[in-house]
């Protein structure tokens, strides 16, 4: 029997391929760059599942959204102060369910029409009623009103401090209404089975951003150009493409070859190996981080009690772990809320004991251990290789006598896997869409509904939920900040007693550019702000 | 003339070193590796599942093929991985070859619809790329190496079957067997006694063979994620552990000698097993 040249040759050519893409993308950038004016190429796994803004949900597509479709409200450079985007004020009353917007007279959109309440409301009911990913940012809505054609008033359901946070994640973006209606959209709950929009989408844009959707394919490249009839400060690069370049060791050889100007996920162990005299490489810590999942509910009842929880957030050496997956170039994160938002500042480290842990197992009643399947997505995380991170898990929960038989999955498959029957133990990433702690609250903490609450099986085990949490958090989203950060503190230390989510490491992000690239920062809305890009004159 | 009588009486013994010399060769690798899948755990000097120093250090004495991500020693993996990939080679070959000779004689022995039946699925399992329909099996069965096996001996068998049948097509022409069928033999020890012993040995070359490209398949399934399991020691992780870490080049080198010697091995014994076993070469 005999195999095809092109499989048997898989393993041998594997750095063949890796290399021949690399040198795609610069006869690619070559062709890109025969116009008058040069691009701006960005190499990066796009990983795209839509550009359709009530659909779109994804790190690239924040890169995206961010310089298509401006927000009402933006986050000012030091990622905490919102400042004015298509508002040019705003208002909220004492207990933060009134929010009144004034929109800025000169924004327009592409098209050169005026950005006015009715698409504020438009995009932002649709991108509730699709109910796609980012759907929950507007959950608690309850009315949006437009008096005028340049004020929206939105009246929400229950105090929340952070709704500005949420207006200014990119998802929040304004689309033109007019526009995408005449391309299928629809708005309303009753119609939104009926909306056709998404190819239109793929192709097109409805912003009133500093950039405009030029070309974008699948999993080859995104093309934005600049939007002649900003309403703002231009963009300084006319045009900028996203090439899909997969792997950080390809994003590399791309950006020393010069193929790209900027390689956005190289990971910190091959950034150490960059040496080209023309490309400047920057690590900075994000707020972005990779934790471990317990779900005592999942199939077949692991035995998963607090103790045997604690025990294994105990087994771990957080320290050894960022130096062995990400070669130090991280930080230790005590709880699932970044390090520096609201509630996280002054949390107890993540503390390494076997021996507690053994103590706590052995009060469980598993002193010999036990077995378990740790299913995990086989995929590279902010440079963090997650079967790597999982091998060190199963390293460090051997020393406890806990075996793990880890089962590397696609991506699809993973999800299938904890929204269906769960995996007793996994890992997975969060990356902020906004500033502000609730994001997490509702995504990590034992409250009914939350993301993980569903995910760990937590409404099949006795005990699981804890009121508590959401009772601070009621209580913080209709607070003043100062109080509103404590309670935060308080839903921390709870959600660390929780021990469901068990948070591994805040890896710092790599920014790998040529020199003559300036403006380069990381933004916990658009991570890349392209915008903010300009070469060097 | 008599200068050149020597050379030409040392002609047939050079010529036969050389065609012998490569199945030794190949006999000798594959006799060390055998012996590695057997004995690795008692001699290998490090846990190959264990961190046991620092990570992605380049060889040294320590560390003869120096240490991988999680800084487990490459020469104790490489070592230990013998015991998966040549283990699989073996289940694979043998089974597909078992599946697909009982299938491919009943075929060939029954004629009729049933033989129609039998070839089809055979030419429908064919029709497909061998990679994409083993990648399609071990990603819908989950990863593993038990699954990746399943996965091969699907792709395997159909080979065994169609060669199968055209030997026993060829076979029960025969005057021999026209001559038991005269003398009332019954069909089953007409197929065992006198058709399937001569339809052996090109089984037995194509099997031979086989088990190299079984090898690399299985290390190609694990390259992508759909072999063996982390942190099993397989070598086709193992290379994809090195594109990983790409320029720490020692991570993939190791193992992928290895699977360079294990499949240059057996194509070599296997073009010698099909010299030992061609009529022709012995008449000539």
């Amino acid at each position: 029997m005999t195999i095809p040249k092109n499989v048997s040759g898989l393993v041998a050519s594997a750095r063949v391929a890796i290399l021949a893409a690399g040198v795609a993308a610069g006869l690619g950038a070559t062709a890109s760059a025969q116009g008058d004016e040069q691009p701006l190429i960005i190499a990066r796994n796009l990983a795209v599942n839509s550009l359709d803004p009530a659909r779109t949900s994804c790190d690239t597509c924040n890169i995206y959204m961010a310089a298509v479709y401006d927000t009402v409200v933006r986050l000012g450079q030091d990622n905490k102060t919102v400042e004015p985007g298509l508002a040019e004020r705003w208002e909220v009353n004492g207990d933060s369910t009134v929010f009144t917007f004034h929109l800025n007279a000169k924004a327009v959109f592409a098209d050169g029409s005026p950005v006015e309440a009715k698409d504020v409301k438009w995009s932002w009911e649709r991108l509730t009623n699709l109910q796609g990913g980012m759907s929950w940012l507007f959950e608690q809505v309850k009315s949006i009103e437009t008096p005028d054609s340049h004020t929206v008033v939105v009246t929400l359901s229950q105090p929340d401090s952070e709704f500005l946070g949420k207006v200014i994640a990119p998802y929040s973006g304004v689309v033109n209404s007019k526009v995408a209606s005449q391309h299928g959209a629809k708005t309303s709950k009753e119609e939104a089975a009926t909306d056709t929009a998404e190819p239109w989408f793929l192709a097109n844009s409805a912003g009133s951003g500093p950039y405009v959707l030029a070309a974008y394919a699948p999993d080859s490249e995104l093309r934005l150009k600049r939007n002649d009839h900003y309403w703002n400060k231009q963009a300084d690069i006319g045009e900028v493409v996203i090439r899909q370049v997969k792997d950080s060791v390809a994003q590399a050889q791309s950006l020393m070859s010069g193929a790209v100007d900027i390689a956005t996920e190289v990971s910190p162990d091959t950034a150490k190996t960059i040496s080209a005299p023309d490309v400047t490489v920057q690590t900075v810590p994000s707020y972005q981080f990779l934790y471990l999942a317990l779900s005592p509910g999942a199939k077949g009842n692991p035995p998963l009690s607090v103790p045997v929880r604690q025990a294994i957030g105990y087994a771990i050496d957080y320290k050894k772990l960022i130096d062995f997956t990400i070669g130090g170039a991280g930080q230790l994160v005590p709880v699932a809320i970044p390090n520096g938002f609201p509630g996280a500042d002054g949390l107890p480290a993540p503390e390494y004991n076997v021996k507690k842990a053994k103590e706590l197992l052995a009060s469980a009643g598993l002193k010999d251990g036990f077995t378990m399947e740790a299913v995990f997505p086989n995929e590279n995380y902010y440079g963090v290789d997650m079967s790597t991170l999982m091998q060190f898990v199963q390293q460090e929960l051997a020393k406890v006598s806990i075996q793990l038989q880890l089962k590397p999955v696609t991506f699809p498959v993973w999800l299938q896997t904890v929204k269906g029957e769960g995996t007793p133990l996994t890992a997975s990433f969060y990356g902020p869409d906004y500033f502000g702690t609730d994001q997490y609250v509702r995504t990590f903490a034992m409250m009914p509904g939350t993301r993980w609450y569903t995910r760990s099986g937590a409404e099949r085990v006795q005990g699981m939920a804890n009121p508590k949490e959401k009772e601070l958090l009621d209580k913080a989203l209709a607070s003043p900040v100062d109080q509103r950060d404590k309670l935060y503190h308080e839903i921390a230390q709870l959600m660390i007693k929780d021990r469901v989510i068990i948070p591994l490491v805040g890896p710092n992000t790599v920014l790998a550019y040529n020199n003559k690239v300036e403006g380069m920062r990381y933004s916990v809305v658009a991570l890349l702000p392209l915008q903010e890009l300009r070469f060097k004159k | 003339m008599s200068a050149s009588a020597p050379l030409i009486a040392r002609r047939p013994r050079t010529k036969w070193f050389w065609s012998v010399l490569p199945g030794y060769f190949g006999f000798t690798i594959i006799s060390f590796w055998i012996v590695a899948a057997l004995t690795a755990r008692f001699w290998i000097p490090y846990s190959p599942f264990d961190t046991v120093g620092s990570r992605l250090t380049p060889p040294s004495f320590d560390h003869l093929f120096g240490t991988d991500a999680l800084g487990r020693d490459v020469f104790s993996r490489t070592m230990a991985g013998a015991l998966y990939s040549i283990p699989i080679a073996f289940v694979v070959v043998t089974i597909g070859a078992f599946i697909g000779c009982v299938l491919g004689a009943f075929a060939g022995f029954v004629g009729g619809w049933r033989s129609a039946v039998v070839m089809r699925l055979v030419d429908i399992t064919l029709s497909f790329p061998p990679m994409l329909l083993a990648m399609a099996v071990a990603a819908s069965f989950g990863p593993g190496l038990t699954t990746a096996a399943a996965a091969m001996i699907i792709v395997w068998w159909p080979l065994y079957a169609r060669l199968m049948q055209a030997q026993v097509l060829s076979v029960i022409r025969m005057e021999h067997v026209e001559a038991a069928i005269a003398s009332g033999v019954r069909p089953g020890r007409l197929l065992l006694r006198h058709i399937l012993p001569l339809c052996w040995t090109p089984i037995l070359v194509n099997a031979t063979m086989d088990f190299g490209q079984v090898v690399l398949l299985a290390a190609s399934l694990s390259f992508i994620g759909l072999g063996a399991a982390p942190p099993a020691p397989e070598w086709g992780a193992m290379v994809s552990d090195g594109a990983v870490n790409y320029y720490f080049w020692w991570i993939a080198a190791a193992p992928g000698v290895a699977i360079l010697s294990v499949v240059l091995a057996l194509n070599f014994i296997g073009d010698r097993v099909r010299d030992i076993l061609d009529p022709r070469k012995h008449q000539s």
